[in-house]
């Protein structure tokens, strides 16, 4: 399957799902959870035939738009985004089959589903900057929407409101430093593989850097909930139903950082070097500040929202290190965090159906109950914080390798906040969620049949995968880093260097 | 990167026929297959469950013996991976086993061990719904502690350093309904979280000392060059330590080893006597090649001045053997006396470490995982014969009930006791107290003495209470010998209690951490009386004070009457010295009361920030809700319409 097939099929399933009549409701999730499956089994097989070791982009695909302004419609995946390619598509396919249960106008809600599936995916394969953005634009606009008309919870229309205040600005701020990019590099394109020869032989002015910089930080920190941007997130996931908590969290958060990694990265340098340190200040108000504030969550989607801001911290610790250990331990913790969110957000969604409340203090022994769903959900909690055999725990402890030489201080902070508290917090949910004797005697039965358990263990399936063989994803990402990361690699003593070289 | 792999792959796949070292792959998929086939294949039968893991466990444990056997005479060997976990940059790590005589030794003990409690468990747990739970969890818990064993690297061990503390919460967490146990595993987790948490910076810091995190590797660029650790020598040495003082519960992370015997007691044979607690001192020897290098402080911490990493790693072994024996001497419970033992006989471990005498730390690591199993093994048959009853004063007059119970725990509690000549307790315990004066530690020397009497005290105690004089109820009155899938195991384990120390194990381990070793000239039996007179006869000398003081005090006693001869000494033994109390009056509030103020903080300052101002919060939220309702999409519209504009402006600029 090509890039653009890949692309195009959620927006055809969009299409076809507009087109037929609103009373067939089995044939629109029909068509979406097929458009969803074949999506993913694309991704698996561009996946798949990705070249690991090759730096440069695989399966590019052109076309001119408006040659004037330079903008073009440019796909190809690296090892940067290769990855995020792959779990973007098992995550909107598990979302998809999450859905099914959707009562409320459901043409509307799959057609949205699908948009902003293709939104993501669309942000990122394009290369063009302008399409990036626009795309992930696209994919944003369903989320509001569907968090206005399917959320959950009284606070409900606050959140919705907040999320989209927060997010359009800091997309905006973000545009506004990919327009001072456009018009300070003189290359008069926004085309990344133009834009990095053009850079590289003519690197933006000192100045321009700090210009521009700042607005990447700002604008797309906000969009992954950089601290103290953050406030968004918690209240915004509690609110949205379960597929676009999922998508969100799971996917479209992702796009900021990927923005960051792209442009921040290689085109500012300099100035990625000047606000590496105050970066590593603000990834620790993510990891510790955001951790302290889940340890004192009692529903269970604002602890899970505010331990996913905790794990961004880590990936902006890597990004500040800015080395290629660092960066690759970035690329990790998004893919693996990406399906970790999916499926804690989908566990929590059902559980919460089933039980009708996300307060944790009125819910326990969950276990007895719920197998399936509690045992998915223990391995969830234990994947978040930081066990072995799941994809977080390598990218987590790339990124610590990566940021040691640089901040020790802050790798020490950041070993404390995801190996203590977030052990805190998540040990405490399973104790307190399905542990113990059953707080409410009347919930019976309610746990995953054979075909809810799918969109899970697929997302299991693929974290105990990455966390297992972590160099499948690492091999493919390491050689793209290095031609973004600023800090070529690190100097290792020569002896031992060369003794290493020797063993293998 | 390609090359080196496919190089990896040729030499696995051309390895397997050749070379014995090879084996150690089985050895290590057997438990985690037996695991995946559980979970994934046949939860549904018990028995099917059982059947499948206890094969994995005895079939890796002939495949041990057999390594052991071939490959028991020396030497190092690795076994290179055929796969590779994460390779960027300078970072390289790969999962390749280590084969020498200390692994291949704890291949052993770890399957041997795990697949007597595995067949005892089949009787200890019939009928629990949860079986097939149980076994599953063993497997995966006896797969992770294979390979801390074989980890040929710091990164892989850590990895099943992690993986063995998930799968004993899950099997400390076993019966989770009960409040108790849930608690007791969340702790045990946490407070091993917080070695662990020392243990990664300390492999932080030595990778970005000597550019890898191999064993091997890190011995070389050592070897080369003896101060590459510079000035964070001893704080590696210490952080590294921080993780072994987690698993092997040594003070002040020792609270979470007594609360863990709520899980059920075959566990805590297995778990808490013989492999996870035996983790870190097993790491320890493993990487002490670290420790051997020459210890520098920053300038900041100069007034430590000679003083080695050692040298706080013996303090701390010796303090914990006897902080836990003090306890040990007012517990009631059966279960948490021997909990409390197996932290003393850790700090002996760990002390012996620090005297610079891991060989002797490893000889008691082995004879202790024998005897403490089986003390284990036996108190489970004594509760399951006392219907659940764990409170020694409750028991009395088992001996003749129990037969076979009581004289495998006998021979368990002499082996502890380290009575001479007989067990093999006796000559590992004395290898300790060699090092302690060998390794020119005279004080800590008089405290391995002074907790090798109180062993035989507390031993002696439960043995004489619970097995002797009159039955105190009827629960003791009625008990009857465990079914022989019980017994079985507990004479099996007998058997090296008594008599591991006849085959010379001391001298083989002594030859894997000195290559220039030569054996004792006048070794066997009586060999500690002639080389080390000194130790082996106040090893034996303090064994008689304690039994005679055990019998003095306790024969005919229907209560006990330490608590009125010691008053308050004996309150705070009872108490534990009030250490879980301090830890949470302080670590929990402080802990809590940051997480309070950060979320206060982050609902009225930060998200004020963006939206909420100081003033007029509540009127500013409602105006913009309606703002919301009635014209958001447009609004939306309006501002992405903006940012285009925005692109469009400066594109023709």
């Amino acid at each position: 399957m090509s890039l653009s097939q890949l692309l195009l099929t959620p927006f055809a399933g969009a299409l076809l799902v507009l087109l037929v009549p609103g009373n067939y409701r089995v044939v629109h999730r029909f068509i979406a959870l097929v458009t969803t499956a074949i999506t993913a089994l694309g991704a698996v097989s561009v996946f798949a035939a990705f070249q690991p070791g090759i730096a440069g982009m695989q399966f590019e695909e052109q076309a001119a738009w408006v040659p004037a302004a330079g903008f073009g419609f440019h796909l190809g995946v690296d090892g940067v985004n290769i990855g995020l390619v792959l779990m973007a598509s098992l995550v909107a396919f598990a979302a998809t089959c999450v859905s099914w249960d959707i009562e409320k106008q459901p043409k509307l809600f799959y057609i949205l589903l699908l948009v902003m599936t293709g939104g993501a995916l669309g942000a990122f394969l394009s290369l063009d900057l302008f399409f990036l953005y626009f795309f992930n634009e696209l994919a944003l606009v369903p989320t509001f929407i569907m968090m206005g008309v399917w959320g959950r919870g009284e606070n409900r229309n606050y959140a919705t409101f907040q999320i989209t205040l927060y997010l359009t600005l800091g997309a905006l701020i973000g545009l506004s430093g990919l327009a001072l990019l456009y018009s300070q590099s003189g290359a008069n394109t926004l085309d990344w593989v133009t834009l990095k020869a053009w850079l590289a032989e003519k690197p933006l002015s000192g100045h321009s850097q700090n210009l521009i910089l700042p607005l990447l930080l700002v604008g797309f920190g906000t969009l992954v909930g950089l601290f103290p941007f953050h406030s968004w997130a918690a209240p915004g996931y509690a609110a949205a139903p379960s597929a676009t908590a999922m998508m969100h969290a799971g996917v479209l958060k992702k796009v900021g950082l990927y923005v960051l990694l792209r442009v921040a990265l290689p085109f500012c340098p300099a100035a990625m070097n000047h606000w590496a340190t105050p970066l590593a200040v603000l990834a620790m108000g993510n990891v510790l500040y955001c951790g302290w504030v889940a340890l004192r969550q009692r529903d269970l989607f604002l602890l899970l929202g505010n331990s996913s801001l905790a794990h961004m911290g880590f990936c902006f610790l890597g990004l500040a290190a800015a080395n290629v250990i660092g960066v690759t331990g970035v690329v990790l913790i998004m893919v693996a965090h990406g399906l970790l969110a999916a499926l804690s957000f989908g566990l929590a969604g059902h559980l919460t159906k089933v039980t009708g409340t996300s307060d944790i203090d009125k819910l326990g022994g969950l276990l007895k109950t719920l197998p399936f769903v509690g045992g998915a959900l223990v391995m969830a909690f234990l994947a978040g914080c930081g066990v072995p055999g799941f994809a977080n725990f390598p990218g987590e402890l790339t990124v610590l390798f990566g940021a040691w030489k640089s901040f020790p201080i802050f790798v020490i902070l950041a070993a404390w906040g995801g190996l203590l508290i977030g052990g805190v917090y998540m040990l405490r949910a399973i104790r307190d969620l399905l542990h113990g004797p059953l707080r409410d005697g009347s919930i019976q039965g309610g746990d995953a049949g054979p075909w809810r358990r799918v969109p899970f263990l697929v997302l299991l399936a693929a974290l105990l995968y990455f966390g297992i063989n972590p160099g499948s994803l690492s091999d493919r990402i390491a050689p793209s880093a290095e031609r973004i990361a600023l800090v070529k690699s690190i100097s290792a003593p020569a002896t031992v260097a060369a003794t290493a070289h020797a063993a293998h | 990167m390609d090359a080196h792999a496919a190089q990896h792959a040729v030499a696995a796949s051309s390895a397997f026929s050749s070379r014995p070292e090879d084996l150690a792959w089985f050895i290590l998929l057997l438990p985690l297959i037996a695991a995946a086939g559980i979970a994934f294949g046949v939860r549904r039968s018990p028995f099917l469950s059982s059947t499948l893991s206890i094969s994995a466990t005895v079939t890796a444990f002939i495949l041990s013996v057999a390594l052991f056997l071939a490959f028991g005479l020396g030497g190092y060997a690795s076994s290179p991976s055929p796969f590779s976990w994460i390779h960027v940059g300078s970072l390289n790590v790969d999962l390749g086993l280590a084969v020498d005589r200390l692994s291949v030794l704890m291949l052993v003990i770890v399957t041997g061990v795990s697949a007597l409690v595995q067949i005892y468990s089949t009787a200890y747990l019939h009928g629990d719904p949860g079986l097939s739970r149980y076994f599953g969890s063993i497997s995966l818990f006896t797969f992770s502690m294979l390979g801390i064993v074989l980890a040929d690297n710091l990164v892989m061990m850590f990895v099943f350093w992690e993986l063995v503390g998930v799968s004993s919460y899950l099997l400390i967490g076993f019966w989770f309904e009960k409040p108790s146990a849930a608690d007791a595993a969340k702790k045990a987790f946490l407070t091993n979280r917080l070695g662990d948490f020392g243990f990664l910076l300390g492999i932080l810091v030595v990778w970005s000392a000597t550019g890898s995190v191999s064993f091997t590797e890190i011995g070389n660029a050592l070897g080369g060059n003896p101060t590459a650790l510079g000035g964070l020598a001893s704080i590696a040495g210490l952080l590294i330590f921080c993780g072994a003082m987690g698993k092997s519960a040594q003070f002040p992370l020792h609270v979470w080893l007594p609360d863990a015997m709520e899980g059920p007691t075959p566990v805590s044979a297995l778990i808490h006597a013989a492999t996870m607690v035996a983790a870190g001192v097993y790491m320890l020897c493993r990487s002490y090649v670290l420790f051997q290098a020459p210890g520098a402080w920053p300038a900041h911490l100069w007034f430590l001045g000679d003083i080695t990493a050692l040298d706080i790693i013996a303090i701390i072994g010796g303090f914990t053997a006897l902080l836990a024996a003090l306890i040990a001497f007012q517990q009631d419970d059966i279960k948490r006396i021997l909990a409390y033992s197996t932290l003393s006989q850790l700090g002996y471990m760990v002390m012996a470490v620090g005297c610079g005498g891991p060989d002797a730390a490893m000889y008691h690591l082995t004879t202790h995982a024998g005897f403490k199993a089986l003390l284990f093994l036996g108190a489970g048959a004594v509760i399951h014969a006392c219907h659940h009853e764990q409170d020694i004063w409750k028991m009395g007059g088992l001996w003749h009930r129990l037969p076979v119970t009581f004289r495998t725990f006998a021979i368990g509690t002499a082996a502890l006791a380290g009575v001479p000549i007989l067990t093999s307790g006796f000559y590992s315990k004395d290898a300790i107290l060699v090092a302690a004066l060998d390794g020119g530690h005279p004080v800590l020397f008089g405290l391995g003495v002074l907790v090798a009497a109180f062993t035989p005290f507390y031993m002696l105690r439960l043995v004489i209470v619970a097995f002797f004089g009159k039955p105190r109820t009827d629960a003791a009155r009625h008990a009857h010998e465990a079914p022989m899938a019980m017994t079985w195991p507990l004479i099996a384990l007998a058997i090296p209690s008594i008599a591991v120390a006849w085959f010379g194990l001391g001298d083989f381990l002594s030859a894997h951490f000195n290559p220039h070793f030569h054996a004792h000239e006048g070794g066997g039996l009586f060999g500690p009386f002639n080389h080390a007179p000194l130790a082996a006869v106040f090893g034996t000398g303090s064994l008689i004070f304690g039994v005679t003081a055990a019998f003095g005090i306790y024969w005919g006693a229907t209560t006990d009457p330490l608590p009125e001869r010691l008053g308050l000494l004996s309150r705070a033994m009872r108490n534990r010295f009030y250490f879980d109390e301090v830890y949470e009056a302080i670590f929990v509030p402080m802990h809590d009361m940051v997480g309070r103020l950060a979320a206060a903080v982050d609902r009225w300052v930060v998200s004020g920030l963006g939206i909420r101002g100081a003033h007029g919060s509540v009127e500013l939220a409602g105006r913009a809700l309606r703002l919301l309702q009635t014209g958001n999409l447009q609004t939306y519209t309006f501002l992405f319409a903006a940012g285009v504009a925005v692109v469009v402006f400066v594109a023709t600029k």
